[in-house]
């Protein structure tokens, strides 16, 4: 094994979990419920989640919505079920929010607002990615 | 062993299939191990017995069956996915789907995303 295997084993050691990017508006599609229903069942399987929130995606995060006025059930309001799955890695792209002239404020506690370079990097933290 | 676990979301007449396909059976034929192909979203529309599809165009359904048959390569659907999308999943031999594919929930998801080195969605 060259000193280059061991490095890229070391890396690779450190990785772990499914990192569900969300990079849809909410209610649009079904992008986002289907983004979810995957995020609550790894947690019901006590498998490591984190959810990164991209592009039109981090409008799911923006509070006072209110699905109801376009007769859509609010998906929205299972979120603050994500501490119960134990789902804490909760990323949003801060150029995302810039772009679309949104403020950090977000319907759910514990959100982590990272810089490009910073959520490319906890994205690489993962094993696998799946994005909706 | 290194092993491969796909998903895919796209409808049968969409040609980002094709490209799954493709890189599905490049795959096998490279003697990967793939563990299983879980559909979701729209691509668990490719369950359905009645899709038809004009016969010189692409037939996305027949390549995965055959692939089902030839490497006995697992494919699973979800069924909220294929219900929602007018597949009925109440009966094991349901003539509405394609007997190639496995109902099953994301819970499967879980298990191929667990089991797998490596995970790749279409």
């Amino acid at each position: 094994m060259t000193s280059s295997d061991q490095q890229e084993d070391s890396n690779l050691s450190e990785v772990n979990g499914l990192a569900i990017i969300n990079s849809k508006a909410p209610f649009s599609s079904n992008y986002g419920k289907d983004a979810l229903d995957v995020a609550l069942i790894f947690g019901s399987f006590e498998q490591k989640v984190s959810l990164f929130f991209q592009g039109d995606g981090v409008y799911q995060l923006i509070a006072n919505q209110d699905a109801s006025l376009v007769s859509i059930k609010d998906y929205l309001k299972t979120f603050s079920a994500f501490e119960f799955y134990d789902i804490e890695d909760i990323y949003v792209c801060q150029q995302s929010l810039v772009n679309r002239q949104l403020d950090e404020a977000f319907h759910i506690d514990d959100v982590q607002v990272l810089a490009s370079v910073e959520f490319g990097k906890a994205l690489n933290r993962h094993q696998h990615v799946l994005r909706f | 062993m290194k092993t491969l676990a796909v998903v895919v979301t796209t409808p049968p007449y969409s040609h980002l299939t094709i490209t799954a396909l493709t890189y599905v059976e490049t795959a096998l034929a490279a003697g990967i191990n793939v563990i299983g192909v879980f559909f979701y979203q729209d691509g668990a529309m490719h369950a359905n017995e009645n899709i038809s599809i004009a016969s010189d165009e692409y037939q996305a359904i027949a390549h995965w069956q055959r692939l089902n048959q030839q490497y006995q390569l697992p494919l699973h659907i979800c069924i909220t996915a294929a219900e929602m999308r007018g597949i009925a999943c109440d009966s094991i031999d349901n003539e509405q789907i394609n007997e190639a594919f496995t109902v099953s929930g994301l819970g499967e998801l879980v298990e191929l995303t667990t089991k797998a080195t490596r995970l790749v969605q279409f």
